[in-house]
């Protein structure tokens, strides 16, 4: 039961874009350097997250990429869709197939609840949330931005 | 992020034990395998695994089979779970070091992968097999 790749990249280096632009943009060039991740790689994630409306990317000498909403306005359960498609916690064809009571059992009592607690979890948290616990983490370490 | 056919067969298993076998009333693969309409060699793996973690016991011979190791009631899916997929965590790296090249301390998403797996691990310690096997047997 895993995240992928994509997913758990692309969530550090959206909280890290968030946290270090704030209607400014910045560059996937920094946001590698700061978070250790390819170039590429996240060129990749951020063509997807650009799809999806998360963000936008400029075009020019100061260009980059910014946040197309407030990070109050994005939630975690927006960018994980994107990235990852919607959380479930089992293949939904497995589900389909509750022709029988043991597996509308489990459905309803074990797959159908984890999928609402987690989907509720991701609903609830907000990217602001995030970015206000990764500048806590980091200002520890006398590590301030300038924002 | 999923659970695979091991874990949602290993639950199956372990409820249709629940309703379909005693100590002294053992369950043969064959008959579970008919049941559940899945694949005996298939089964016989996972129900190896659940006997590895203490969940059910078997007993050879021609009137051999397979029954719980423990109640039901004292189950949980969570257990079940466990010893078939292994760890269960969204990200390796709350379970153990990796070289992702930052900082735990520092890093912007960990604690919150750690929160997403405490909902699933809440959810799967608060149901039990007696439960399951209430509900499945009432419908």
């Amino acid at each position: 039961m895993k995240i992928s790749t994509k997913g758990r990249y692309g969530l550090r280096a959206l909280v890290d874009l968030a946290a270090n632009g704030d209607n400014t943009t910045v560059s996937l060039v920094s946001v590698a350097q700061r978070q250790k991740i390819s170039l590429n790689y996240l060129e990749q994630v951020f063509a997807t997250l650009r799809k999806a409306g998360i963000v936008k990317s400029v075009k020019g000498a100061q260009g980059g990429y910014m946040l197309s909403k407030r990070p109050e306005e994005i939630c975690l359960g927006d960018i994980l869709t994107a990235l990852e498609g919607r959380f479930s916690i089992v293949d939904e064809p497995e589900s389909e197939k509750a022709d029988d009571n043991l597996r509308k059992t489990l459905n309803e009592m074990v797959w159908d609840r984890i999928n609402d607690s987690v989907n509720q979890f991701l609903e609830e948290r907000t990217l602001a949330e995030l970015v206000e616990n990764y500048r806590r983490l980091n200002m520890q370490e006398g590590n301030m931005y300038y924002i | 992020m999923k659970i695979s056919t091991k874990g949602t067969y290993a639950l199956e298993i372990i409820v249709d034990l629940a309703m379909h076998s005693e100590p002294d009333r053992l369950a043969s693969l064959k008959d579970i395998a008919q049941r559940r309409q899945l694949s005996e060699k298939y089964l016989e793996r996972i129900a190896g695994m659940l006997k590895k973690a203490g969940l059910i016991s078997s007993t050879r011979g021609a009137y051999g089979g397979y029954c719980l190791a423990k109640e039901a009631g004292d189950i949980t899916v969570l257990e079940v779970l466990r010893a078939v997929e292994g760890n269960l965590a969204p990200v390796k790296c709350l379970v153990y070091s990796t070289d992702c090249g930052i900082e735990c301390e520092k890093c912007p998403t960990r604690g919150t992968w750690g929160e997403l797996w405490e909902r699933i691990k809440s959810v799967a310690e608060s149901v039990t097999v007696e439960e399951l096997a209430a509900r499945a047997g009432e419908k």
